[in-house]
């Protein structure tokens, strides 16, 4: 398949030349998945899929249209271009359109991009989960489940105003779940890792921290409904912060009333120690230097020492305010999900997970979430449940496993009533979109537990 | 394209392998969005490629967009490789024996979307998008048109030929309003973007969204001064929109038999309606009949084959109340003795088929609505949905709708906001006492459900009628 850097170079050159529009954008996206999933101790389902996203975005004054095809051949490029234009000549003009963004030039930032990632092949994939296949079982638990997924990203975006950029960079995940059967009980457990150096996995830890919270989540027992201390480990730090991003982040949701952050800037609303900030330059972080306009990602400040500092903004909500630049936040376009932080982190803390436990009477540890979502979004209400190991804690020791819990709390006043927070944070793949969340583990006080279920 | 197909199908047969099938397609989409009286988003996406499943001592799937004869050459043999690796930790696969077609299947439609005036679908939209504005506490006010067009091409090393092509439409409106103090949501005719059907431009224009816009966008101003949402234990019924999602997360998920298997444990969860709950599990009360569909006329899950080449057929899953059938691929099948739903489905040409809901329908029963609500003395219509969530095993769920409206003695009294509800799967549906009929029943689309890794997105459906359920606790959480 083609797709250098220079074809893209070359496709874009041309369609910016041929085009009539006044500004014209060209955005190619590719990349290279490949992904191990085992089950029941199996490997069952084992793929690699490659493609490419050409998309256009054409503007005549205020009014924009976009097309994209996945065939970079001449014709269907120029059938694409021609899409747009047309698209955009019917078009309503938006007198909120500023323009697409003009080159911004800044440091050459770091290329998350390693060979040995890049170049992981299905073999030493399937060796390391048949080696986690074997350790399990080497353990007495006979039914492990997960994926090995490693990819290659590449983005090139040009513009007629002269924006010319090209980056890639690769990741690695590793999930173990490990199910431990004793005497028709069951035991859950999770562990995993994500770098952009595969050869950071450590697939034998992670397999045996699942393998061992399995083995430890015998015999789960009910708790009564209401406020509990919680010890929240990174993957269930990362979920509420992922829903705090999508709740509240964006510079949209605020001009839209839909955000948590609405008039509250300068306010102190969280506890002093919070600090949220998204920024694709931090070391423990993975992704593009710039965004799906071109434009370079600042470092945004979003919860700063607690206070409602700032929010990401995108070309198109940036000229919705006065003096307002872009933070290189945008997604591809057009979107209405943009602008969204896609490389967020929260500072750590000075308690190691172990100290939290250790100074918590009464309180519940847990691994992570399932199926968290907004109840209401302005407020910051969210609920979800726990998953793969919940334990009760009691004077200061795991006392033993507790059956998944159903929350229905306020994030907010969560992030206020912040008992500890963990002093190592952990790197998080999304998923859904190639967005990285780095967390650490925090204790929280009258956490609101609102259901239980029958595992 | 078919000749693509021919030639890749020729050379997976040279190759010695148990089994190998290749999967072309050609989907083009058209999206408008209009916001705000100006459009937020118009554009139109074509993508093309295939993906080959192989079986060579394990699976092993392979996909791309180079469509030439060299590029299926190496995608054959990247998937080739890639089931060789899987061998190392695989036990034998075998597939269920099903009959194999050589066959042609096209959504019935009367007007394709894609050739209506780009011109006349948005001043539509601009239209309606002027309708809904009414009142300045609605900050946002949002209205969409979507098509997608799918041309498939199937063909497998046991004889297998199948064309489709497969259209579906839809669209909706909503509103999001705030007063300062509170922020509320409206949507007509449901969240998501609205409804979908495997119909033509006529489903759209017969969702009239012009004649729903301002009622729709009133009543989003209204639930600012509404009641908050009672505690504690009532009677509630759901409106169609709802229930479709109450099938769709507490029948359709738990009842795909690759879930129940565990192969999804890691990521979408497990199920509670395990292979030894067939036949003995009673899930609901005796009026309770839920059947995978993709026959269904219009569903948004229907089609002529399914990915592995299944023919779509009616299967039953909950009959008369107990759990008897599964959603079931070839290899599910052979694994539980089960019969093969035809419910295998890849999210585009890229993607891995997967046990993927078709059209999930609640049989209509033999009341009305207005009977239902007549009859109860206190009790919340729940409608629209807002807020969505469920165990890994598909048994707490809690769901929270835009609107209710209060039920007392017999009338509907009040609007009520932020009306949430929770439960155990098998008790809720074991308190449904009383089903809507057929003249009530709808066949709503749900076109975003998540599953699989790398994570995919499918289009489903959900027929069913209003219906009412006993004691269910309402009202969560701290307000």
């Amino acid at each position: 398949m083609v797709g250098s850097e220079e074809d893209f170079v070359r496709i874009s050159d041309k369609m910016i030349k041929q085009s009539d529009a006044d500004e014209i954008e060209i955005r190619i996206i590719k990349s290279d998945t490949a992904l191990t999933r085992y089950a029941n101790s199996q490997i069952h389902q084992n793929i690699g899929q490659e493609d490419v996203d050409i998309s256009i975005r054409a503007v005549f004054g205020k009014k924009t249209g976009a097309a994209s095809t996945n065939s970079l051949e001449e014709r269907s490029v120029k059938d694409c271009l021609s899409k747009a234009e047309t698209i955009a000549k019917n078009q309503k003009s938006d007198p909120d359109f500023k323009g697409l963004p003009e080159p911004k030039e800044g440091k050459k930032p770091r290329e998350h991009y390693v060979e040995d990632t890049a170049k992981f092949t299905p073999d030493e994939r399937a060796d390391k989960v048949k080696e986690i296949i074997e350790m399990a079982r080497d353990e007495g638990v006979d039914r492990v489940y997960g994926a090995f997924q490693t990819e290659v990203q590449n983005l090139f975006i040009a513009n007629s105003h002269g924006v010319k950029k090209f980056s890639r960079f690769t990741s690695a995940n590793l999930t173990t779940t490990a199910i431990a059967d004793w005497d028709n009980d069951q035991g859950f457990g999770w562990s995993e890792s994500c770098s952009s150096d595969v050869r950071d996995i450590d697939h034998m830890k992670v397999g045996k921290t699942a393998i061992e919270k399995g083995l430890n989540n015998l015999n789960t027992k009910k708790i009564d409904l209401g406020e509990y201390d919680v010890v929240l480990e990174p993957l269930a730090v990362q979920s509420v912060l992922m829903y705090m991003d999508m709740m509240g982040f964006s510079a949209k949701k605020v001009q839209e009333e839909r955000s948590f952050m609405k008039g509250k800037f300068g306010e102190q609303i969280m506890d002093e120690r919070v600090n949220i900030y998204d920024d694709v330059s931090d070391p423990d972080m993975i992704g593009y230097p710039f965004d799906y306009e071109g434009v370079t990602k600042d470092k945004v400040e979003i919860i700063k020492d607690g206070v409602a500092n700032e929010v990401v903004y995108d070309s198109y909500t940036a000229g919705r305010e006065e003096d307002k630049e872009s933070t290189g936040h945008a997604l591809p376009m057009p979107n209405p999900m943009s602008p969204l932080a896609m490389n967020l982190l929260m500072d750590t803390g000075d308690y190691s997970q172990e100290e939290m436990i250790e100074e918590t009477d009464k309180g519940i540890l847990v691994t992570r979430f399932n199926y968290c979502r907004p109840v209401h979004p302005v407020k910051g209400i969210l609920t979800g449940l726990t998953r793969d190991g919940t334990w009760l804690i009691e004077d200061g020791e795991i006392k033993h496993p507790l059956k998944n819990l159903r929350f229905t709390q306020n994030l907010i006043e969560a992030f206020n009533n912040i008992e500890a927070i963990g002093k190592k944070r952990k790197l998080f793949a999304m998923g859904f979109y190639p967005a990285y969340f780095a967390a650490p583990a925090m204790k929280i006080k009258d956490f609101n537990f609102t259901g239980t279920t029958e595992f | 394209m078919r000749e693509l197909v021919e030639f890749g199908i020729d050379e997976l047969k040279k190759k010695d392998i148990q089994y190998g099938d290749i999967r072309l397609s050609e989907i083009n989409t058209e999206v408008i969005n209009v916001k705000n009286g100006t459009v937020e988003a118009i554009k139109s996406s074509e993508s093309k490629g295939y993906g080959i499943r192989i079986i060579d001592g394990g699976w092993g799937f392979a996909s791309s967009a180079d469509l030439s004869e060299r590029g299926i050459e190496e995608t054959i043999k990247r998937a080739r490789k890639i089931a060789r690796a899987s061998s190392k930790a695989s036990d034998s696969i075998d597939l269920k024996e099903v009959e194999i077609h050589q066959d042609n299947y096209t959504t019935p439609y009367k007007k394709d979307p894609f050739k209506v005036e780009l011109e006349e679908k948005l001043d539509y939209l601009m239209e309606v998008n002027e309708r809904m504005d009414i009142d300045e506490r609605i900050k946002v006010r949002k209205c969409n048109f979507n098509a997608w067009k799918t041309k498939k091409f199937f063909a497998s090393t046991e004889g297998a030929k199948i064309e489709q092509e497969l259209l579906k439409t839809g669209g909706g409106l909503d509103v999001n309003v705030s007063d300062g103090e509170d922020t509320q949501k409206r949507s007509y005719p449901n969240s998501f973007g609205g409804d979908f059907n495997s119909k033509g431009y006529e489903f759209f224009e017969k969702l009239e969204l012009l004649e729903h816009a301002e009622e729709t966008a009133q009543e989003g101003v209204d639930l600012l001064d509404a009641e908050q949402c009672p505690e504690g234990e009532m009677d509630i019924i759901l409106n169609t929109n709802q229930l479709a999602l109450q099938v769709h997360e507490s029948c359709g998920h738990p009842t795909e038999l690759d879930r129940a298997l565990g192969t999804e444990a890691s990521y979408a969860g497990t199920s509670f309606m395990t292979p030894d709950k067939l036949g003995e599990l009673q899930y609901g009360s005796d009026i309770v009949n839920i059947v995978s569909d993709p026959t269904a006329e219009g569903g948004l899950g229907t089609f002529g084959y399914d990915d592995e080449g299944v023919k779509a057929k009616k299967v039953d899953l909950i009959k008369d109340g107990m759990f008897v059938g599964y959603q079931a691929s070839r290899e599910g099948a052979v694994k539980v003795g089960t019969e093969v739903s035809g419910s295998m489905r890849a999210d585009g040409w890229k993607n891995l088929p997967l046990v993927r809901m078709t059209n999930i329908n609640l049989e209509p029963g033999d009341w009305s609505k207005k009977e239902i609500i007549e009859e109860t003395d206190e009790g919340i219509i729940f409608d629209g949905i807002k807020s969505w969530s469920i165990d890994d095993k598909r048994l707490n769920f809690q769901f929270g709708t835009e609107a209710g409206y209060l039920v007392e003695d017999g009338e509907v009294t009040k609007l009520i906001k932020n009306p949430t509800y929770t439960g155990i799967t098998y008790e809720f549906w074991r308190n449904c006492d009383a089903i809507a009929g057929k003249e009530e029943w709808i066949l709503h689309g749900v076109p975003n459900c998540g599953k699989g890794e790398p994570p995919q997105t499918m289009q489903v459906g959900h027929g069913c009628a209003p219906s009412r359920f006993r004691d269910i606790r309402v009202g969560v959480g701290k307000w």
